[in-house]
This record gives structure tokens, C-alpha cells and sequence, in this order.
């Protein structure tokens, strides 16, 4: 099977100014004070997903989640080690990133399309499946600054979800609109995974990963404490809770 | 002298991610003037009623003169372009930190949001342009072949402003004191560039000043070529280019250089 995501020795340190301003800087440096402080976000990681496989990351908050979906994203780069990802990345993280407020759903569609990397051409052919799935048609020519919350995520979500992607990152967001939406949601990204996605999914919830997750990493305290089957993991991870 | 084909690398990828350019570029244009009635109309009308003020202080107050043409179309010539420079690099200092919320989420090439920006100026440039004609049929101003070098200069125009908004812009990502000092920098900027001003009121030891300051060749430039018929000073023009690829390579460098840091610290 190919190797989709690969994490050898990873590590991210972050460096944290102490001193931000200029006025708290200078006496720091004149006095002797240290100016910087490292934090170790996650050291050490191993770990290995294959094609077809789907990931679930387990941690308590602060344990670096996060910052692992953010190498995997390709958004940071790691301190030491290296992360290896075959393939598109669709980060389902905090929907609507590229959403501006002023401008209509139908133009944040595109733009969002843009970003995620599609062509025009591509955008114009999914288009009308991605107002389908959103439920919005009424709407799309209004600013989205009027819509409601639920109403923005499902359709960042729409946009997201609209093709089958390589990889797909889902960071806990799976509260996107009522009841029948979220089945919705979850529904297209179970067809995703049987179309050949990778998923990595954060989460907290035990039914949700062993529905959807076949191995586990809990990390705690930015440490990997365990990598392997599903349950497992989710077992060493309720130990410690 | 691994730089160029990185540089080359570069293009390739801009030219993959042309769409998000475009629809970034076209978001920034259509997003700011929502929700005014006069919508993009503004483009025009403020570069027209600050030449209408400028001209009033200048020429009827300050009797500035202006080389042989309606002093206001002389001061167009030079304050248009000018504003094309000031508006982008006071726009992209910010585009990073105004759009952490992509940086933090997704990869791409970060320079699109910067040059995004730039095309958006670009477009509010061509628009503002508008005003300059309506003074040229009304004061039944002529221009002449040499008008072609206009692009020529401009290109010189755009590498440096790019090079410059690449380094502001990262740099105010770490310190946002950057845009701060920008906005002053820019405004002494443009006493030291003779855009309200001919070149030849300034004592001769002192225009060694205006050499060495690219937007002062370029503005000069423009004139010579639009309103004096004649050919641009090429070796100034050339120390220009220099210094304009010589800031953009310095800028692109800087900018990639940081650019893995980005998220960590916007």
C-alpha cells in the first residue's frame, strides 16, 4: 500500500517572545533577561498512514492536535524531523477562512474554490451541486455577512466537500448546522473514504472515531504516548481522562 | 547564483495559482467600495479633488511652476503613478496580517496576497487614469510617439513597488510598527520626489538626491515622456532598473526566506 502521510522524528518548537514591545524589550536586554522561551508544541513524533487509511487524533486540549494538522496542512514547517504528505490537502479547519463578509455567497464560493485550488472551469461544474448540498439557493446572491452562523458553515462546508480530496482534515466541526445537515456531513465523508480518502480527524468523541477511524495517535502533553489500532488508542487515551 | 531558477520556479507556480491571484486581486477591488453609493465611482473622484486642492495650493497660492503645461496636468502626470505606489504599499504592509485567517489554514504561495494587492491598485490606477485624459481634452493637451515609453517605465514602477511591499509586508508581520513607519516614511517620500514640483527649482548640488531615489526617475520620466515629447534620461532610468530588480530580488528573498514562519507568528 502507498504511504499518504509519513512523520519521522517530527518536532515543532514554537518561540515565544517575552518581551513583545519595544518598552519591555530594552530593559530585558540591558538587565541580563532572557528574551526568548522556547515551548516544545510536539516532539518526537512516528507515524505512519497509508492510502485508504483514516487517521484519528486523541489529546487533551493544548497537547498539540492542532499544530500536527497544521504540519500536515503545510502551513508551518516542522523544527526537526520531517512530515512527508502525497497528495491535495482539503482542510476542513475552521470553516470559512476565506469568506469575506461583503462579498456574495456565490463570489465566496468561487473565491473559497480558488483557494482550495480549483480552476474557473472546475467551479463552474461543481457549482451548482455545492448550492444543492448547502441548501442555500435563495440566498447566494446576498452578502454572506447576512447569513446566520449555521448558514456560513454550511456553506463553507459545501465548498469544502464538493470534490473527493486526497486528504481530508477534519478538526472537530462536525457542528455545522442542525441534525439533518451534520448526517449530511458525515455521510459525504463516509463516501469519501470509500471512494480512497485519507482522513485525519481530530476528535473527542468515541463513537465518532471508531466509526470512522481504523488507527489511533493519542499524543499527550506533545509527546506520542501511543500509535496503532482504533481502540486502542482510545483506550490508553480514556485511561488517563 | 541559485537565485534565478528559483526565481523561474517562481513564475511557474504563479502562473498555477493565476485564478487565486485573479480572484483575490478582484475581491479586493469589489469588496471596499460595497455599500456606498457611489461605489467605484470613488476611485475617480478622489484622486480628482485632491489635484483640484493640490492645484489650488501649489499653483495659485505657492505659484509653483510647471514646466510650460497647465500646472495641473503636470501635477497629474506625476501625482497619479505616485498614488499607484503610495496606495499599494500602504495596502500590502497589511495583506498578510489582514488575512492570517488563510495563512494559518492553508498553503499556498504567500506573495499572491501580496501581489493580489498590487493588481488591485493597478486597476484603481487604470481607472484614476480617467481623470487625466478628461484634463487632456480639456486643456487640448498633445502627446506624441514617445508616449510609448510609458510602459516601459512603468514596468520599472511595478518591479519596485513589489520588491519594497514584499519586505514591508513580511517584515510587519513579526513587527507591526512596520506600518506605522511606513506611513511616514511615504509621506516624506513624496517631498523628496518631485510630484508636486518640477526638479529644476532644486539647487543643482542637491538633485544627486533625486538620482538616487527610483520613484524621482520615474516621475520624471513619465513628464519628459508624456508632456515634453522627448525621450526618457536613460542612464537614470537604467540606475532606476537596477535598483528596482535589485530591491525586488532583495524583497523576493526576504520574503521567502520568512515565508515558513509565517503562520507561527501573524
Amino acid at each position: 500500500m502507498d504511504t499518504i502521510i509519513k512523520a519521522e522524528n517530527l518536532s515543532k518548537v514554537y518561540h515565544l517572545n517575552k518581551q513583545r514591545t519595544f518598552k519591555e524589550f530594552i530593559p530585558a536586554i540591558i538587565g541580563g533577561g532572557e528574551t526568548k522561551k522556547t515551548f516544545h508544541a510536539l516532539s518526537h513524533l512516528n507515524f505512519e498512514v497509508k492510502k485508504g487509511q483514516s487517521l484519528g487524533i486523541m489529546g487533551r486540549n493544548g497537547s498539540g492536535k492542532s499544530t500536527l494538522l497544521k504540519l500536515i496542512a503545510g502551513v508551518t514547517k516542522p523544527t526537526d524531523g520531517r512530515i512527508t504528505v502525497v497528495g491535495q490537502v482539503a482542510p476542513l479547519i475552521e470553516l470559512g477562512a476565506g469568506f469575506h463578509p461583503e462579498l456574495t455567497g456565490r463570489e465566496n464560493v468561487y473565491l473559497n474554490g480558488s483557494i482550495l485550488g480549483f480552476k474557473k472551469k472546475e467551479m463552474d461544474a461543481l457549482y451548482p451541486s455545492i448550492v444543492e448540498f448547502s441548501e442555500l439557493a435563495p440566498f447566494m446572491d446576498q452578502p454572506v455577512k447576512f447569513y446566520s452562523s449555521g448558514m456560513y458553515m454550511r456553506l463553507a462546508f459545501s465548498v469544502a466537500v464538493a470534490e473527493t480530496p486526497n486528504i481530508l482534515l477534519v478538526d472537530e466541526i462536525l457542528a455545522v448546522g442542525d441534525q439533518k445537515f451534520q448526517k449530511k456531513c458525515l455521510k459525504r465523508i463516509k463516501e469519501f473514504q470509500e471512494k480512497g480518502s485519507t482522513m485525519i480527524m481530530v476528535s473527542h468523541d468515541k463513537d465518532m472515531l471508531e466509526k470512522y477511524c481504523d488507527i489511533g495517535l493519542f499524543i499527550q502533553k506533545s509527546h506520542q504516548e501511543f500509535f496503532g489500532p482504533m481502540n486502542e488508542a482510545f483506550k490508553k487515551y480514556e485511561e488517563t481522562l | 547564483m541559485d537565485k534565478l531558477p528559483r526565481l523561474r520556479d517562481n513564475l511557474k507556480l504563479m502562473w498555477h495559482y493565476r485564478e487565486l491571484l485573479w480572484n483575490l486581486a478582484y475581491r479586493e477591488i469589489n469588496q471596499r467600495y460595497k455599500q456606498s453609493f457611489l461605489g467605484y465611482a470613488w476611485v475617480i473622484l478622489n484622486p480628482l479633488f485632491q489635484l483640484l486642492v493640490m492645484n489650488f495650493v501649489f499653483s495659485t497660492v505657492l505659484k509653483v511652476p510647471s514646466q510650460g503645461v497647465p500646472f495641473i496636468i503636470f501635477l497629474a502626470v506625476g501625482l497619479l503613478p505616485w498614488n499607484f505606489f503610495n496606495n499599494s504599499l500602504s495596502s500590502s504592509v497589511n495583506s498578510l496580517v489582514t488575512n492570517s485567517s488563510l495563512i494559518t489554514k492553508i498553503y499556498f504561495p504567500r506573495e499572491i496576497l501580496v501581489y493580489a494587492t498590487i493588481i488591485a491598485k493597478f486597476v484603481d490606477f487604470l481607472f484614476s487614469c480617467t481623470v487625466l485624459l478628461i484634463f487632456f481634452v480639456f486643456f487640448r493637451t498633445t502627446v506624441s510617439i514617445n508616449l510609448l515609453w510609458v510602459p516601459v517605465i512603468f514596468i520599472i514602477q511595478v518591479i519596485f513597488t513589489a520588491g519594497l511591499s514584499l519586505i514591508t509586508a513580511s517584515f510587519n508581520l513579526f513587527y507591526r510598527d512596520i506600518q506605522y513607519l511606513l506611513g511616514l516614511i511615504l509621506m516624506l517620500w513624496m517631498y523628496l520626489t518631485p510630484v508636486m514640483y518640477p526638479v529644476d527649482i532644486i539647487p543643482a548640488r542637491y538633485r544627486f538626491v533625486f538620482a538616487l531615489n527610483p520613484m524621482s526617475v520615474i516621475v520624471n520620466a513619465y513628464r519628459q515622456t508624456v508632456l515634453a515629447h522627448g525621450n526618457p534620461n536613460f542612464s537614470s532610468l537604467a540606475i532606476a532598473l537596477i535598483m528596482s530588480l535589485g530591491v525586488f530580488f532583495i524583497g523576493f528573498y526576504i520574503f521567502k526566506k520568512s515565508e515558513g514562519e509565517f503562520a507561527d507568528y501573524v
